[in-house]
């Protein structure tokens, strides 16, 4: 009864105003945010192994690079010079082994017999997201390598076919052990190694720190080399400061390597802009019902007036209003996550299969979370309006 | 319940003269369980003087103590207790809601205070005549049909005083004279007293004191 006296002057446009804005601003929120998660946990394979705006730079070669006039090596004020960029948040050289290593197969593990000529370089270990056992000490059984993922498609699209030996699979080369031949100007040495991931980004033979530390230390000239590669991870929305950076120190970028990025950056960009728009819808529409209340309040002032003087505490007469609103909030709100994962499964998702983008699925937790933030945020600011309004009625007596 | 007036005069009323027995401008106190009337012509502040003391207004110079606390000092939620618990009114314009029957006008309050008996109530209805309105809207029924619901809806809660303002205004003196019973009937059942304005007839009924204004 005291719902039919609180509600019974409420205009219907208002209200289906405000539910209708409601119920756009709520599902256009949860789409947009889901949709960021899911981008978030977009990854083209190398950001398992490598955190996010994480790039290689070299100097490019250039003929005079080849006539031994012109070094690609980056010196010590380059290296300053890079850490002094704003725009740049960490900088980390390539070591380098500077003795002769090789490979070759371990009989019985599966591989065809060779012998190759190698490289190693490493990393410091806060740019290795890798989550395979990277710690290496002198105890350990193996030495991890992380190979550049060309070079198993050279392997066996092309050194395989010419010299006649069977391909080899991604899975049979991380099985197999491999004979590591360091071969030091004092001391030579055979070490196991063993392949435990493939890199798009760094064509290099990457090794941990630890062991490029301790192989130079016991097999090198005791002179390091200076490094002519370098990590660095970039702030995000940068990359036209890279480029100008490129231009300036006569860098060479794998192009491909940040596209990926640069396209995260891009879609994070619109999804957030259409966050943003949802996020102003929902606040309307949260105004619109405040506004509602009120209105609906003001129109009922006689009513709420006369209860509070027959003895209808405030708290009573709150809680009326306030459950009536909460089960219309509610019905918005799980109407806002069904809208949502409807979209979600029969639009986007279809969408994203129709153009081969292939997105994680991010959990729809967070997301149902979220909405049921915006539900409280709704029954929290209606209840102190609709409190304080009832309260100033119940003051307006003549002074 | 207790009631002291210390020199207590509305703003509207500070131009005009008052006497030395009048409430305004005067110190006095009343205790209950007692039967008052309070008798004056129309303008000289009848409604001002229920509305007062019910909380409902708050422009005047002076002090009201009730049971011996200032009732200027008392909050909307104390003053929300007092209506629900010790004080009862019959409003001179009955604030009755007109979109609702007589039932659910009754009902509204009663199941606020649960105080009486739906077949009380009824019979209640009954003994004023309008037994067979239960189920009208009140916006429907005559002012002096709506003044009776306003009676009955001041019975259904516990009182220790029981204002009303000018309860009899539209209705014949047989009527009056019914609805008085019925109110002092339950008045001594909830122990209570009550302070009734009048333009001038006493209804048949000899009142313990009587003030003027």
């Amino acid at each position: 009864m005291l719902r039919k006296i609180l509600f019974r002057n409420s205009t219907n446009f208002q209200f289906i105003f405000a539910t209708l804005g409601a119920l756009v601003g709520l599902t256009a929120l949860c789409l947009s945010f889901h949709l960021i998660l899911d981008v978030r946990s977009f990854h083209s394979g190398e950001e398992e192994l490598f955190g996010p705006n994480q790039i290689v730079i070299q100097k490019k070669v250039t003929k005079f690079s080849t006539l031994g006039m012109n070094s690609t090596d980056f010196t010590e004020e380059d290296l300053n010079e890079l850490e002094n960029k704003e725009f740049i948040i960490d900088v980390a050289p390539f070591k380098s082994v500077d003795f002769q290593v090789a490979i070759s197969e371990v009989k019985g593990d599966g591989l065809p017999p060779f012998y190759a000529d190698m490289f190693f370089q490493s990393i410091p270990d806060r740019f290795m997201d890798i989550d395979v056992d990277w710690e290496w000490s002198e105890e350990s059984e193996y030495i991890p390598i992380v190979l550049p993922r060309d070079f198993i498609m050279i392997i066996n699209y092309g050194i395989a076919q010419s010299q006649g030996f069977n391909q080899i699979s991604e899975e049979l080369l991380m099985a197999a052990r491999l004979n590591i031949h360091l071969k030091g100007e004092k001391k030579k040495d055979i070490m196991m190694g063993r392949v435990v991931g493939f890199s798009q980004k760094i064509s290099s033979i990457l090794v941990p720190e630890s062991f490029l530390d301790y192989a130079n230390a016991t097999y090198g000239s005791g002179t390091p080399l200076p490094p002519n590669r370098v990590f660095i991870e970039i702030k995000d929305d940068s990359y036209g400061e890279l480029e100008d950076l490129m231009e300036e120190m006569n860098l060479d970028i794998a192009k491909s390597a940040i596209d990926v990025v640069k396209v995260k950056t891009i879609i994070g960009v619109i999804i957030g802009i259409f966050g943003i728009a949802s996020i102003l819808i929902t606040l309307l529409s949260l105004m619109g019902f405040v506004q509602y209340s009120q209105l609906a309040l003001s129109k009922a002032s006689y009513e709420i007036q006369t209860l509070l003087r027959i003895g209808y505490s405030v708290q009573k007469i709150v809680k009326t209003f306030i459950s009536s609103l909460t089960i219309i909030f509610g019905a918005i709100t799980a109407a806002a996550i069904i809208i949502m994962i409807l979209v979600k499964v029969f639009i986007v998702n279809t969408w994203l299969d129709r153009n081969g983008i292939h997105l994680e699925e991010s959990s729809i937790l967070p997301t149902i979370l979220l909405a049921l933030c915006c539900f409280g945020l709704f029954v929290g600011a209606n209840y102190l309006n609709v409190r304080k309004t009832v309260r100033n009625l119940g003051n307006s007596d003549k002074r | 319940m207790t009631i002291e007036f210390n020199d207590v005069l509305p703003y509207p009323l500070e131009d005009y003269p008052h006497g030395n027995d009048s409430v305004w401008k005067n110190k006095f106190h009343l205790n209950f369980p007692k039967k008052v009337v309070l008798n004056a012509s129309s303008g000289k502040g009848k409604t001002t003087f229920v509305n007062t003391l019910y909380g409902i207004r708050k422009d005047y110079n002076g002090a009201i103590k009730l049971d011996g606390k200032d009732i200027s000092g008392l909050s909307l939620d104390e003053w929300i207790e007092l209506r629900k618990n010790k004080l009862s009114v019959v409003f001179q314009d009955l604030q009755l809601f007109p979109e609702l029957t007589v039932w659910e006008n009754l009902i509204l309050k009663n199941d606020l205070t649960q105080h009486q008996s739906e077949e009380r109530i009824r019979e209640m209805l009954h003994t004023l005549g309008i037994g067979d309105k239960e189920y009208m809207l009140c916006r429907k029924l005559s002012l002096g049909q709506q003044q009776r619901v306003a009676i009955i809806r001041a019975l259904l809660q516990p009182f220790e005083l029981l204002l009303m303002d000018e309860p009899f205004s539209h209705l014949d003196e047989g009527n009056a004279a019914t609805a008085l019973k019925l109110i002092v009937e339950e008045t001594n059942k909830n122990n209570g007293g009550f302070i009734l304005t009048t333009l001038g007839s006493y209804h048949g009924y000899e009142y313990e004191e009587e003030l003027t204004l």
